[in-house]
């Protein structure tokens, strides 16, 4: 009897924190590269004591658990944009970003230059380059930047392209293993091995929108909430058949 | 319960959004108007089951962790520097650059700021100045008698003086360029003043080291395009909405469990 509340309540906790995963989906619907999360769930069987000789052997109880939120790396809808630092990439491929914390990696590829004439993502960290960051000098303009990720300029007078950098794009043997660090950014565990990329290609003057599907996230959020609603009720019709139990039960005939 | 918070900051990011969209549509036909765009990042992450964490005494890890996002967060609003279209205009002191460079302008204070807006008027002193009456640098003065005034690609600015029939050269408009233009800081009337984001400026002549040419004639029009601005709208607004359902069916949740206790 006790059970049943227990089993509803583990439930219940992972569908709280199911609606999590799905109101952060929504609320980045408009994140450049964000990519949506799902969310798995296991049973969980509940020990049972390790003597069975008792009369009526000891059973197994299901709970429900979280086991994993799935990074859905599915592309998302490009958009054109006409600004020459906006990349694309089309595959599978991040863009290396350095941050204070070591290389992270990212799908937004809307850029910018800093004071000091590096590419840098729009919070201001450097993308690398196969030499490091990569550097523009006051005198570059038409940056163009090719579909393997080679920038080049025109530089001063000369009519000539300059190469500056190749934007790394790198790939992961399991790129579910990333973490989400927020600010658009994943981290690799100590295990990860990113692979310079050679499929992925840049698209120069196009961003990646995010790949949330408002029709799968409302669905899902219906679906989240209506099975709430129902063990809620469950739970309360076991409270009050326990009730009228204790009433009937108690009730001495005169 | 996370997910009304976590929506919410999805509310606050798409006013934000519709906010931008419409400065944009606001300034759809000003003068060398350069269009703005809200850019989102998520927020931090919850590691609920942290990925390569042990799993079992046997030494398996977890293959895939439980993270839970916070939402959104607004990260800036850069400034998309194309080109806008030209228009021809008719009016000698109209000038539009195709191309890179930004025309720099004196303000009372001796200060400098920079503008794409190209709409020039004479001062009394003949002084070429621009819709507020600062002096356009280098300052270029036109006689007053003057006829047949021409701004050729390169910025030169030649009259036909009484008494000569040939041009007589009164200057150059210079242009001036940033690294980083799009860190250029917005001050209202159409101008532009340099920060560190944006680079120190560099001066130069139009139709030559990279720098655009000049059109005389023409004014350039915000690069603002209606079509996309007004979906982007529809977008924004959707995903305000659907904000909000979410707030609901998480506060629908929170009142079933209230409601289980009588």
């Amino acid at each position: 009897m006790e059970n049943l509340g227990l089993v509803g309540l583990s439930r219940q906790m992972t569908l709280r924190r199911q609606m999590d995963v799905v109101a952060n989906n929504i609320a980045n619907i408009n994140t450049v590269g964000f990519k949506a999360e799902r969310m798995l769930f296991q049973e969980y069987l509940s020990p049972t004591a390790h003597e069975d000789n008792f009369v009526g052997r000891d059973r197994r109880v299901s709970f429900v658990q979280d086991r994993a939120t799935m990074h859905d790396f599915a592309g998302g809808p490009v958009e054109p944009t006409k600004n020459p630092l906006d990349v694309a990439i089309d595959g599978n491929a991040f863009l290396e970003v350095q941050t204070p914390a070591g290389t992270r990696y990212t799908r937004d590829g809307s850029l910018q230059i800093n004071n000091q004439g590096q590419l840098v993502t729009s919070s201001g960290f450097p993308v690398l380059g196969n030499n490091g960051p990569i550097v523009f000098q006051q005198t570059d303009h038409d940056i163009n930047i090719s579909q393997d990720g080679t920038v080049t300029v025109l530089e001063g007078t000369n009519r000539v392209d300059s190469v500056r950098s190749k934007i790394r794009m790198v790939q992961f043997a399991s790129p579910q293993q990333l973490v989400k660090e927020g600010s658009n950014l994943y981290s690799a565990g100590p295990g990860a091995n990113p692979q310079q990329s050679v499929t992925s290609k840049l698209n120069q003057g196009f961003i990646e929108r995010s790949n949330v599907s408002s029709v799968t996230e409302m669905t899902r959020m219906i679906e989240v909430t209506r099975a709430y609603t129902e063990l809620s009720n469950m739970l309360q019709s076991q409270g009050d058949s326990r009730r009228t139990a204790i009433e009937k039960l108690a009730d001495v005939p005169a | 319960m996370r997910a009304l918070y976590t929506a919410a900051t999805g509310m606050a990011a798409q006013e934000l959004n519709v906010q931008v969209i419409s400065n944009n549509i606001a300034n759809m036909r000003t003068t060398g108007y350069k269009k703005q765009r809200a850019a989102f990042q998520d927020l931090i992450y919850d590691h609920v089951r942290r990925v390569g964490a042990q799993a079992s005494d046997q030494g398996t890890m977890i293959p895939v962790g439980v993270d839970i996002g916070g939402g959104v967060k607004t990260v800036g609003t850069p400034r998309l520097m194309g080109q806008g279209t030209l228009s021809i205009t008719g009016n000698d002191l109209d000038v539009a650059i195709r191309g890179e460079g930004f025309f720099k302008i004196q303000m009372t204070d001796g200060t400098f700021t920079y503008t794409r807006d190209g709409s020039f008027s004479t001062d009394s002193q003949g002084r070429i100045v621009n819709a507020q009456g600062n002096l356009l640098q280098p300052t270029i003065t036109i006689p007053t008698a003057s006829s047949q005034l021409s701004i050729n690609s390169a910025g030169q600015v030649s009259v036909i003086v009484p008494g000569t029939t040939t041009p007589t050269v009164l200057g150059t408009i210079n242009l001036t360029r940033f690294i980083n233009k799009a860190g250029l800081n917005p001050i209202g009337d159409n101008l532009f003043t340099e920060t560190p984001a944006s680079g120190p400026p560099q001066d130069g002549i139009a139709n030559a080291d990279g720098f655009g040419d000049m059109q005389q004639r023409n004014l350039e029009q915000a690069n603002v395009e209606v079509v996309t601005e007004i979906s982007d709208l529809i977008a924004a607004q959707r995903a305000y909405e659907m904000n909000a359902k979410v707030i609901s069916a998480a506060d629908q949740m929170l009142q079933s469990t209230s409601g289980m206790f009588r």
